[in-house]
């Protein structure tokens, strides 16, 4: 097989726009700005995240936001604890992590082994008990008044965090492209496509399910510790039903199974949440714009189950195929060989 | 003793409460194997549809209609606009009911208000019976009353008529029932109406119990209803009466006596029941 060389077009592609992204907080003053791209990169990462359970593995978890939730308690609490510095941040985010991978773990281990709905509603249930124990666990967490703390020094600019954030982004989009296309991902993506036939081709599928919710649960960890600085504050809501109802949205409307799908779909939402929350202002009925969110959502389920990203890409494989069938016909027509093509133009 | 007792009441219309709601998802989901996360918004749509009728008619039976009513109109049109693409398909399932769930409840929100209302018990309904040292509210009686009545009937259809052998038949195996000339699309359509109603009438016969209605309410009680079939096991409706009361019952005596961990003790009740047990307690044997 051929290596295949770095600069692809895709990957010239992003690294334009990263550079782009990288450029805009110099370029651009406004701050309202800055702060819906930093949301859009947090929210890009957990939905990416997410993705790898939904779109690479075929499980739907509905306890993805209990990660997120720890991720970001785990740093507001330990900024608050001790002093703001960048180190206990660092610290805080492994910490974090390491927390999340032992909950997944364990969960995943208890439960990946039923069914995909028992698996939905367990998942549901254990982040419910999560956030019960959130709410309760008062003297930590400050239950559902939440607290706020002070961000290390070095992100009380804006646009310090901004570049970390998008440092983040990119170096967690890199790492999920190599997954994806290493032998493990391969094998994850076979237990989506068909796990019984997995499992007899002497794969554990269990296992791979397993590697596959401690990396979600790790990565979806690391962006709430992100939303948590991002907001200076926290709150027993980002462990609630929402969040997971967010990435699923995300997932979903930016196309399953692709990397770059949630990161589309993390911005598209964002953005439309923020104009028309805006809009809401002038217009009463955009108040409730979800009804408007839910309804493209089922839409999306029903005609476009790819999402933005899958669909283009079918339409665009749809369309080399035809090109290179016409020209491949063309040539036939030329000399045309006897007996290979059938009436239809099928070949045989 | 007497706090004994009082205790067994309380889980005991609790568990039924649960169960008014559950019966609905142990149709839809037991039964036709549709995982309808919208059962939820079908239960607060009866809650406020049936409590809207009983407040400008002050009568709380034609409240109680009304939501029936509101219940099989909306589980018409989600069976025919959300499930039908979908039959088969688990994952689809899930995603587009959630999809559907978010519009009926916001749907709420626009046509009712955002902010809460509240319900009070019917005067014939009201105030409550002293027996010895045990003040036994009528409310709770009559909701135990009205879940042992809903069992029954159910019971009795599915197990010992005509329509609920089809069911039971289109269950098992659906294109065997419609080879034997029979619709199983149509009759499918009003099983799902009939789930869809029965969620709205827990939601009315819910609200002057919590003495308050709001939106977000569908799906917390849904997630209980959804708790309660796999803890009972699917498509068995006597499992799902006695996980109904199990968790009722549980709810009320931790409430009591570890009130920290009353929040938790359905989910761990789950938890448990599904790791050693995933068919769960009561299964019904499927060809």
């Amino acid at each position: 097989m051929k290596r295949q060389s770095i600069f692809t077009t895709s990957n010239t592609v992003f690294c334009v726009m990263a550079v782009i992204l990288a450029i805009v907080p110099f370029v651009s003053d406004s701050r309202t700005t800055l702060i819906l791209l930093t949301q859009i990169f947090i929210f890009g990462i957990l939905a990416m995240s997410y993705d790898m359970l939904l779109g690479y593995t075929g499980i739907v978890s509905f306890g993805h936001a209990m990660f997120f939730g720890i991720g970001a308690y785990t740093s507001a609490i330990m900024l608050n604890m001790y002093e703001s510095t960048m180190a206990i941040f660092t610290i805080s985010i492994a910490v974090g992590m390491l927390l999340s991978a032992v909950l997944s773990f364990f969960v995943g281990l208890l439960t990946l082994r039923l069914k995909s709905h028992y698996y939905a509603m367990l998942t549901l249930a254990i982040s419910g008990l999560v956030l019960v124990v959130a709410e309760k666990w008062r003297t930590m967490t400050k239950g559902n008044d939440g607290f706020t703390f002070r961000a290390p020094e070095f992100f009380r600019d804006r646009m310090m965090f901004y570049l970390f954030a998008l440092a983040c982004l990119i170096v967690i989009y890199i790492i999920f492209k190599r997954f994806v296309g290493s032998p493990l991902g391969r094998v994850l993506i076979a237990v989506r496509e068909n796990e019984q036939r997995t499992a007899s081709l002497g794969y554990k599928t269990l296992h791979y399910k397993v590697i596959a919710s401690v990396l979600a649960g790790v990565v979806a960890s690391l962006a709430g510790s992100l939303y948590a600085v991002s907001l200076r504050f926290v709150n027993t809501s980002v462990m609630s039903m929402d969040i997971t109802l967010d990435a699923l949205l995300m997932t979903i409307i930016g196309g399953v199974g692709t990397l770059i799908g949630p990161l589309l779909g993390a911005a598209v939402i964002e953005f439309a949440q923020h104009y028309l929350s805006g809009l809401a202002r002038d217009y009463p009925i955009f108040e409730r714009w979800i009804i408007i969110f839910g309804i493209i959502y089922i839409l999306a389920v029903i005609f476009f189950p790819r999402g933005i990203v899958g669909t283009l890409s079918q339409k665009l494989g749809e369309w080399k195929m035809k090109r290179k069938t016409a020209a491949v016909e063309e040539t036939f027509q030329k000399v045309p060989p006897p007996g290979i093509a059938d009436e239809s133009g099928e070949w045989k | 003793m007497e706090l004994i007792i009082s205790l067994i009441i309380n889980g005991l219309a609790t568990g039924m409460l649960i169960f008014l709601l559950a019966a609905g998802v142990t149709l839809i989901f037991g039964l036709m194997d549709v995982l309808n996360f919208a059962h939820g918004g079908l239960f607060v749509w009866g809650a406020y549809s049936g409590i809207f009728a009983y407040a400008a008619t002050e009568s709380f039976t034609i409240g109680i209609l009304i939501a029936l009513l509101t219940g099989a109109v909306l589980g018409f049109i989600t069976e025919k606009l959300i499930i039908t693409p979908v039959y088969g398909n688990h994952v689809q399932q899930i995603l587009i009911t959630l999809g559907f769930m978010i519009v009926l409840s916001e749907c709420i929100k626009v046509v009712f208000g955002p902010n809460g209302i509240p319900v009070s018990v019917p005067p014939l309904l009201a105030g409550s019976w002293e027996v010895g040292n045990i003040i036994i509210i009528k409310y709770r009686i009559f909701i135990i009353a009205a879940g042992f009545i809903i069992y029954g009937v159910f019971h009795y259809i599915l197990t010992k008529t005509k329509i609920g052998l089809i069911v039971r038949a289109g269950v098992m195996n659906r294109e065997m029932v419609q080879a034997l000339g029979i619709n199983i699309k149509r009759v499918f359509l009003y099983v799902f109406m009939v789930g869809a109603a029965l969620a709205s009438l827990g939601g009315v016969l819910m609200a002057p119990y919590s003495g308050v209605i709001y939106a977000e309410m569908g799906m917390e009680y849904a997630i209980l209803g959804f708790i309660v079939v796999v803890i009972g096991g699917m498509g068995s409706y006597s499992g799902t009466l006695f996980a109904a009361i199990l968790v009722g019952l549980a709810g009320s005596f931790m409430a009591y006596y570890v009130p920290y961990l009353s929040l938790a003790v359905n989910m761990i009740i789950m938890v448990i029941v599904l790791v050693f047990r995933p068919q769960g307690l009561f299964t019904v044997a499927k060809g």
